[in-house]
């Protein structure tokens, strides 16, 4: 990639003289020359057993990091809602070769990290240590990948545990803001699943088992390499670690289409004693290989992607009516989601709903004016470019161009397509991703104060903290 | 980590390490996710806290250096006339720069009766200056291609920005407008109360456990500006007056009180000449009074019963008073809090989530300040389980701590954890400035960046012992409980404060 940034002189014809004496404070300085940046290097390589391995080589700390991305997630579960993450959850609770107290002492004595989560698409897998160790850390690594053995008993101890978790997000507007907004947009596709107590007392640690050797599979999984070590030199030491993990082939979920969202309809979780309502403006968006992403990038940046997007402007400065107010695509790999959203106090939570939406309705009818929309370019260039100093980062978007389908030029050409959004392509844009039609609405919050101000926003369905809808 | 800020209040609740970049679609912001899937998150981190604790000075430096293939931080450092400390670290790995700006003032700085200023302060600054329009620095950093934040704490307030390395002027200008002459007018303040107080509400009184640190710093600093925390109280906000800001702006906000590093891809010399022709002509200010924080000794324990609607799981946390971070002793307690708590195969996780399945979390924290300090244990409750099974487990460990000390595997383990801590810190360039001021501020060794973990080596098995020995005393325990209501949740709570 060349110039990742162009800059217009702010005033035309002076050119800075870099050493004046003194400088003049009352304008803006000029910028030096734009910094070229580039996707940085990594090796490809494959293990005998087809096993797709990214190494990237850097020398700027005397560590090894592995992260092993399964390409199966939560998505994968099944009839078992929060069976991929029971299986992330107790890959280092036993082995075949050690039981789990024997292998927390074994990592935490290296000082080695070792954990694994699921999200939606994928099971990600890391560990981390000095390089000096980087045997015993493969050697560890490989048992909890490759030969789990899910202890009926640390099987146990985690259910419980899930109960009590359960519980606590009953209290935790966030958590139940994200449960019912899942639910609300994604419907019967398992994005849309989430936990209750019965489907965690429904899981049993033969389903962790079944659910590991099905998908945990070198063919369905990428390892990414960061640290300071050389391809050359580790490769081999991979091989002998994991080289042995068995291909098989690995089913290809065929989940149902989510029921459309249709009108504006409100989705309030009654929250009693909130002093803030938790809302969420959601709407259906594109998957992760099918958008154009880098420009939703932009237009979203422009409604709310930082201090300076819209929504932010308006909601905060503007009115003060909250801390933070922000939206994002989340594009995944079968569909995504638009949403939008902020915390404000309760008196104003239905001002703060229709500044959302008729922040969105402007996007599709006026274009943005270029001086605004030429600050929203840079900031997502500039700060891509400020992403690539982490290569761990990088070793992430390597993984996600495979585990997404992207074209191998994605991260290529991700900046120029950022750079070269024009206002009628924002807006064409904001008619198809951002129009205020076919939206729920997720509130949790204190029903008795606000329900009736949303009426005026769009029938309100009231649910309680199990997300029961009450009987109308 | 081997040090996370103190629990600080900031311009938006990003973590210190995370700018609100623009969204990177389907990207984290992290390549390796904190833990494994955790379940609930920690008492910490339900309440908004980093409560780790920091390190400091005092174990011998005699100790020879142990080979950890870390690689050395180059610095510069010098001061200008005007008493501004600067330090400059060149890094070409990537384009970025990184400047960071440490005021040393924070939640300790005010008075009793003007509590949150120091932090609705850090918001005010913001809004413009004689030369920068109202409202327009964010625009002209994103402009720019980069990314903000600010954060205020119990010791300091900080400012940085992160950006590609051609607009190191720019940071440089924005800084030096508002150290210089800031704008502050009823406008701002009128809108910034407001969001202050959505601030609070959101982190404090509309969550689980939210007012923890509250209650904990009024139990443990009693009589002492540390006994409230930075986000403060809505009343104060709303009595101070503009003059009271101006003052304030006048009192703290010199060179003299200020600490500016740069970190990333630039000429040095460069540099240098662009920061004394931006700051060398802003005016020294008063020396700047410091309040002395002393805590007189406990000779009780102290108990609190926090009782919320909201509490769905019993908590419970024990603390007791700990130097101050620049004591030879913060090392030791640092690396028992590894004992205790780090990893699955620590002290309290085997005996309370693992064996006796009585909690879903436990910490050990030392959360140490410039001037004070505590030792804390903090336990989330499984459903079901009582307050006094939670207390007596926590008691029973830390007794037999005292009774038996460390053992020797023990001890290594946690100076192998310290070694690995130390050689995965300060990667970003936004890290190591904000790391350089640091230690240079408050260690008044900026070194230290390169050096601390040979203060770790240096503790001896023993010091174990002794520390917690020394400051885990019965008569100085301060006991703060969150029971679960008895009536069921779902039953309108009483109103929260304002």
């Amino acid at each position: 990639m060349k110039q990742l940034l162009f800059i217009l002189p702010l005033a035309m014809g002076i050119s800075s003289s870099p050493l004046a004496a003194a400088v003049d404070r009352t304008r803006k300085p000029q910028p030096d020359p734009a910094p070229a940046a580039s996707f940085p290097d990594y090796h490809v390589r494959r293990l005998s057993n087809g096993l797709t391995v990214f190494v990237i080589e850097d020398d700027r700390k005397p560590t090894l990091n592995l992260r092993l991305l399964v390409k199966s997630g939560s998505a994968a579960d099944g009839e078992k809602t929060g069976l991929a993450s029971f299986t992330a959850g107790l890959l280092n609770r036993g082995t075949q070769k050690r039981d789990a107290a024997a292998f927390a002492k074994e990592t935490d004595f290296l000082g080695m990290r070792l954990e694994a989560m699921a999200s939606a698409d994928s099971i990600s897998v890391s560990a981390g240590a000095l390089t000096r160790y980087t045997a015993p850390m493969l050697e560890l690594f490989a048992e909890a990948v490759l030969t789990p053995v899910f202890p009926g008993e640390q099987f146990a101890k985690e259910q419980k545990k899930a109960l009590s978790t359960l519980e606590a997000e009953r209290q935790e507007p966030d958590r139940l803001a994200g449960k019912l907004s899942a639910r609300v947009l994604y419907g019967a596709h398992p994005y849309g699943a989430v936990s209750t107590p019965e489907s965690v007392r429904a899981i049993s640690r033969e389903d962790l088992v079944r659910f590991h050797s099905t998908h945990f599979r070198p063919n369905n999984a990428t390892l990414a390499v960061v640290g300071d070590v050389k391809c050359d030199q580790i490769l081999p030491q991979l091989e002998a670690a994991l080289g042995k993990w068995e291909k098989a082939e690995v089913p290809v979920p065929q989940p149902p289409a989510p029921h459309p969202l249709s009108g504006v309809k409100v989705h309030l979780l009654d929250r009693p004693g909130s002093v803030q309502s938790n809302i969420v403006v959601a709407k259906a968006g594109p998957a992760r290989n099918s958008g154009p992403i880098p420009e939703l990038n932009v237009l979203n940046a422009t409604l709310g992607g930082g201090f300076s997007g819209r929504l932010f402007q308006n909601l905060r400065e503007k009115n003060g009516w909250t801390y933070g107010a922000y939206s994002s695509f989340d594009p995944r790999k079968l569909l995504g989601a638009f949403q939008a959203g902020a915390e404000t106090r309760n008196e104003v939570t239905h001002l703060a709903i229709t500044e959302i939406l008729k922040e969105m309705d402007r996007l599709q009818k006026e274009p943005i004016p270029e001086a605004e929309l030429e600050l929203q370019r840079q900031y997502n260039v500039g700060n891509y470019l400020l992403s690539l100093e982490s290569p761990g980062r990088t070793a992430q978007r390597v993984q996600d161009m495979d585990l997404y389908g992207l074209p191998d030029d994605f991260y290529k050409t991700y900046a120029r397509r950022m750079e070269s959004v024009t206002a009628a392509h924002a807006q064409e844009l904001a008619a198809r991703f951002l129009a205020p039609e076919n939206v729920a609405v997720i509130v949790v919050g204190e029903a008795r104060q606000i329900r009736a101000a949303l009426e005026k926003i769009g029938p309100v369905t009231v649910y309680d903290a199990d997300l029961k809808p009450e009987a109308p | 980590m081997p040090r996370l800020l103190p629990p600080q209040t900031g311009l938006t609740t990003l973590p210190p390490d995370t700018a609100p970049a623009p969204q990177d679609v389907g990207a984290p912001q992290t390549f390796f996710p904190g833990k494994w899937r955790s379940w609930v998150p920690s008492l910490a981190a339900l309440s908004a806290l980093s409560l780790f604790g920091s390190p400091l000075n005092g174990a011998s430096t005699a100790t020879p250096a142990l080979e950890t293939g870390i690689r050395p931080i180059q610095f510069e450092e010098f001061d200008l006339p005007n008493g501004l400390h600067v330090i400059l670290h060149e890094n070409h790995a990537a384009p970025v720069i990184s400047t960071y700006v440490l005021y040393h003032v924070g939640s300790k700085n005010e008075r009793s009766d003007r509590t949150g200023f120091a932090h609705f302060f850090e918001h005010l600054m913001f809004e413009g200056s004689e030369n920068i329009p109202r409202g327009s620095i964010d625009k002209l950093i994103s402009a720019a291609g980069g990314n903000l934040n600010a954060s205020t704490s119990f010791d300091q307030t900080d400012y940085y920005f992160n950006l590609p390395s051609n607009q190191l002027a720019l940071a440089l200008w924005i800084e030096s407008e508002r150290m210089l002459h800031a704008k502050i007018d009823e406008t701002g303040v009128e809108t910034q109360r407001q969001v202050v107080k959505e601030e609070k509400r959101r982190s404090v009184d509309n969550q689980p456990y939210g007012t923890l640190f509250e209650n904990l710093a009024a139990m443990v600093f009693k009589g002492t500006p540390y006994e409230w925390v930075p986000i403060g109280s809505f009343q104060y906000i709303d009595q101070a007056s503009i003059e009271e800001f101006r003052a304030f702006y006048k009192t703290f906000y010199v060179p003299n009180n200020a600490t500016l590093a740069i970190a990333g891809d630039f000429d040095p010399a460069r540099a240098r000449k662009l920061v004394e022709d931006y700051f060398g002509s802003i005016p020294r200010g008063a020396e700047v009074i410091r309040p002395t924080v002393s805590i007189p000794p406990q000779t009780a324990p102290r108990e609190l019963e926090v009782l919320k609607d909201n509490t769905p799981l019993p908590a419970t946390l024990h603390a007791w008073h700990a130097p101050a971070e620049t004591h030879p002793d913060a090392y030791p307690l640092e690396m028992l809090g590894n004992i205790l708590s780090t990893g699955r195969s620590s002290r309290l996780y085997r005996r309370l989530v693992e064996k006796e399945q009585a909690a879903l979390d436990v910490e050990a924290f030392p959360f140490l300040l410039e001037q004070a300090g505590m030792l804390g244990v903090s336990a989330t409750g499984q459903s079901g389980v009582t307050l006094q099974k939670l207390d007596q487990l926590i008691e029973e460990e830390v007794e037999k701590l005292k009774a038996e000390g460390v053992t020797e595997e023990e001890f290594q383990k946690v100076r192998n954890q310290k070694e690995a801590e130390f050689a995965g810190a300060f990667g970003s360039m936004n890290t190591r400035a904000r790391n350089l001021a640091r230690y240079h501020v408050f260690y008044k060794d900026t070194n230290l960046i390169n050096t601390e973990l040979q203060r770790y080596f240096a503790v001896k098995r023993e010091d174990l012992q002794r520390v917690a020995r020394e400051y885990f005393k019965p008569d100085g325990r301060n006991v703060l409980r969150f029971p679960v209501p008895a009536k069921p949740s779902g039953q309108p709570a009483p109103a929260s404060n304002p």
